[in-house]
């Protein structure tokens, strides 16, 4: 029964993981977004180059942030979180 | 790799620098809360360099990707970038979190630094330019 309990714990903390890290997809696909919009604008105004690109940087290390929210989740649950859950059922469970 | 652009590199300095004075601030921190030890130290400077290396690189992309001029190749350039990148960050977080001289939380929490350093150096930017602003209307 502490098996399946076990097995339990570790398939949810997996199945977690893998659905946090669909979080990840979406700053990828912004940072193309954010790039394509700005290849634009420096097409058509070449002299702002500079200003466009350190704009863009800042924007795309903010973008990137989310990515890093749901990586971080994924990371405690396949490897934190499961010990300290078995640990708590072990406690209880005796 | 490519050569990276002045702009490149004065802005991986800024956010070097306050990923520097975050982590400091971390460090003094984890001392007067009397966690400090040197596994504390040690996954700070992991990840905090990890992060700096991350923004570089970007920076490094995202000069290839306006450098290509074609929309379409941008977004390639962009979305393998962010893979690769988000993998790199995974592979060093793993190993910070796995291996026993490494603080967990010393290792996570400086990932943060970087959005947290991008929003104090816009303050600190809008405070330059404000002032710059007073003072030419004083001037007038």
């Amino acid at each position: 029964m502490l098996d399946i309990a076990i097995a339990i714990i570790l398939g949810c903390c997996a199945l977690g993981a893998g659905t946090a890290m669909i979080a990840g997809i979406g700053p990828g696909i912004g940072e193309g977004n954010a790039v394509a919009k700005a290849c634009e604008a420096i097409g058509r105004q070449p002299e702002c180059k500079g200003d466009v690109t350190s704009t863009m940087l800042m924007g795309c290390a903010i973008a990137e942030t989310t990515g890093l929210y749901a990586l971080v989740i994924a990371i405690l649950l396949l490897f934190v979180a499961p010990s300290t859950f078995i640990d708590i059922l072990i406690q209880y469970v005796g | 790799m490519p050569k990276a652009e002045k702009i490149v590199l004065e802005e991986t300095r800024n956010i070097a620098g306050w990923t520097i004075v975050f982590s400091v601030i971390m460090q003094i921190i984890f001392i007067f809360c009397g966690f400090w030890n040197y596994k504390v130290f040690l996954g700070n400077v992991l990840s905090s360099s990890l992060m700096i290396f991350n923004f570089y690189l970007m920076g490094i992309s995202v000069q290839k990707a306006v450098a290509s001029g074609d929309e379409k190749e941008a977004r390639k350039i962009m979305k393998l970038s962010h893979s690769l990148r988000t993998f790199l960050i995974f592979v060093v977080v793993v190993i910070g979190v796995v291996l026993p001289f490494f603080s967990t939380a010393a290792t996570i929490i400086p990932l943060f630094f970087t959005r947290i350093a991008v929003t104090a150096n816009s303050i600190v930017k809008n405070k330059k330019k404000a002032k710059e602003v007073s003072s030419q209307n004083e001037s007038q």
